[in-house]
């Protein structure tokens, strides 16, 4: 600033750019991602921290794995559209519950799914075995593309955790992953609470607690998310407190969990009269660093399915942030969620 | 539990895989292991797979260790690998894996039926490494003497390598512990949980567990161990047996790969 006191005041209120021009940049550099349902109600951007909550089996994965696709997809091959951003997707696995099978699932469905569209516009409805062939080896060279941007790495505590994120930023810095990292997801964020809880920091181990850890993970997210603008998504399972008691499923009968204290945001749900009150059990330097949040829960409806033996359940998510006052239910038929309506 | 006291060196950070490793991995070492049930192995979508840590859950009786008795049964009988059986309530039972081996049907694929009962008998049992634990101290005991002896390839039994790890059951050791006000309880539960799905990613084994049941309010019942324990198996089994009846029923909790709900009978044949 003291250099610049010998310059002209006045260029110090020209304008830099108008408000349009800063917006165009804006969506060029950071456009809006359009996610699969039922992610998709809100606006997201580069730069956005999508927290998915919800208990254990609620369908937090699953959805995860449904961005990750979209994400690795390309949005054209060979002139057959599919739709996704052709971008590379990080994966942090922290439960270590990650299953390749069911990406490759997933991701073969789309890809089937795109392919049939394009025969049904053709009206071909005979296939010969050459066809057969060509079909399939694009179908393979494209499922490879695919995977080969899909990045994995598996995180047995808090320190593995924290030297992922500083390994994940320091290779991007050096283009070593090739296609810039689009997608950062966390599964899921909980995994070591209890571990960091019960460690107390000594005076060898520099305050390994939960707080600092905390504060850590943010701070090297937030260095990585200024070196490459990403979408970071994480999936959170709520934690119970001692003593406390619990049930399952949420049924019938009204009941209060008690979750762990450390903050203060408080979100409550009115449910057919019920009300059922969560406290987060993250810090509150992590609360405030996520920008969106979404809540799932399932359902034990028994809906018939197409297969005997088989009993659906309904999948509903609903929007806290920001707050859209409606749930919406949807069904995980095997590897696509069927989606279905507004409640 | 043993967190690395180094104050200014950085922890490495596992290996970053591409989607490809990972599928070239779970081809190539990540097999399904039968477990003899029928039922079981058509819900499993094959058997226990390695990589992966299986709970079966169910009340008293219901046929757990039954499952764990088969499971360890077929893989030494068909050599696959060495089993490990950490029993926590002395229910292993030789007797029950002889029996098992003289009434299994693949008797005849696998050629064992030339051998003396004697000799085929023995050559399964020095498969199965049976191991008594009774607290949440020697657990993490023995397995971190399993983890140093795998480094160091150690277990070998005429040439095979461990591939299946079975805790029967693991509840009777994680219950006791996780009650009471101070988060260390439930420090450890998750640690161990670390530690058997480290075990079974690095060294491509199958771990089976059992957990027994508890009561949920309004006569439910609910597997034991808590919501912070749902979260850490790959699948899930509930188990139930009607009374005088040798046909179990499984219904699958949760599944990496299929939707959940669904159920197989299976016969535990007395």
């Amino acid at each position: 600033m003291a250099a610049e006191a010998g310059g002209d005041p006045r260029a110090w209120l020209a304008v830099d750019e108008t408000a349009s021009a800063f917006i165009s940049r804006s969506l060029s550099s950071r456009p809006p991602i359009t996610l699969p349902p039922p992610l998709h109600r809100a606006p997201l951007r580069p730069g956005n921290v999508v927290e998915i909550a919800g208990p254990s089996n609620s369908g937090k994965s699953h959805l995860l794995l449904m961005a990750a696709v979209q994400c690795i997809l390309p949005k054209e091959w060979e002139g057959i559209y599919f739709g996704g951003l052709g971008k590379s997707v990080m994966y942090l696995d922290l439960d270590c519950r990650f299953d390749v099978l069911r990406l490759a699932q997933i991701l073969r469905n789309r890809i089937a799914e795109g392919q049939g569209s394009t025969h049904l516009r053709n009206g071909d409805l005979e296939k010969d075995d050459t066809e057969d062939e060509f079909q399939s080896s694009f179908e393979n060279a494209l499922f490879s593309d695919c995977m080969q941007r899909f990045f994995y790495v598996r995180c047995y505590n808090s320190s593995e955790f924290t030297a992922a994120l500083k390994t994940v930023q320091s290779r991007s810095r050096s283009e070593v992953l090739g296609v810039g990292i689009y997608f950062v997801m966390i599964d899921s964020i909980g995994a070591f609470y209890w571990i960091d809880r019960a460690s107390h920091p000594t005076r060898d181990h520099k305050g390994k607690s939960l707080q600092s850890v905390t504060e850590t993970v943010v701070h090297e997210i937030r260095m990585f998310l200024q070196l490459q603008p990403a979408l970071v998504l994480v999936t959170k399972a709520p934690i119970y407190a001692e003593g406390s008691t619990t049930t399952n499923d949420f049924n019938r009968d009204s009941s209060k969990y008690l979750l762990e204290d450390s903050t203060v945001s408080r979100c409550s749900r009115q449910e057919e009269g019920r009300t059922l009150s969560y406290r987060d059990y993250m810090p509150s330097i992590w609360q405030s660093f996520v920008t969106h949040r979404i809540n799932l829960q399932v359902e034990e409806a028994e809906v018939p399915s197409v297969q005997e033996n088989e009993v659906l359940s309904t999948y509903t998510s609903e929007w806290v942030q920001p707050s859209l006052k409606t749930k919406e239910k949807f069904f995980i038929v095997d590897v696509r969620s069927c989606y279905s309506y507004f409640v | 539990m043993m967190n690395h006291d180094q104050p200014s060196a950085k922890d490495q950070c596992g290996k970053i895989w591409s989607g490809i490793q990972l599928l070239k991995d779970t081809t190539e070492n990540k097999h399904f292991l039968p477990t003899g049930l029928e039922g079981i192995d058509t819900l499993l979508g094959g058997g226990l797979r390695q990589g992966q840590l299986t709970e079966v859950t169910g009340p008293s009786s219901s046929g757990k260790t039954q499952v764990c008795l088969h499971s360890a049964s077929l893989v030494a009988a068909k050599n696959m690998g060495v089993v490990m059986y950490l029993d926590t309530s002395n229910s292993f039972s030789a007797s029950r894996v002889a029996t098992i081996i003289d009434g299994s049907s693949d008797l005849f694929e696998l050629g064992l039926d030339l051998q003396p009962k004697d000799m085929r008998l023995k050559s399964v049992m020095r498969s199965i490494i049976c191991e008594s634990v009774f607290d949440i101290f020697a657990l993490f005991e023995v397995l971190h003497q399993l983890e140093v002896s795998l480094l160091n390839d150690k277990v070998n039994n005429g040439g095979s390598k461990m591939c299946l790890l079975i805790i029967d059951s693991i509840s009777s050791l994680l219950a006791p512990i996780i009650g009471g006000k101070y988060p260390q309880g439930r420090s450890m539960m998750i640690s161990v949980a670390m530690i058997l799905k480290k075990l079974a990613d690095e060294h491509n084994l199958s771990v089976l567990v059992t957990n027994h049941m508890v009561s949920a309010g309004n006569g439910a019942v609910k597997p034991a161990l808590g919501e912070s324990w749902r979260a850490v198996p790959h699948v899930r089994l509930v188990l139930s047996r009607e009374c005088g009846s040798n046909i179990c029923t499984a219904t699958v909790l949760k599944h990496t790969l299929k939707a959940s709900g669904r159920t197989a009978k299976f016969v535990v044949p007395s």
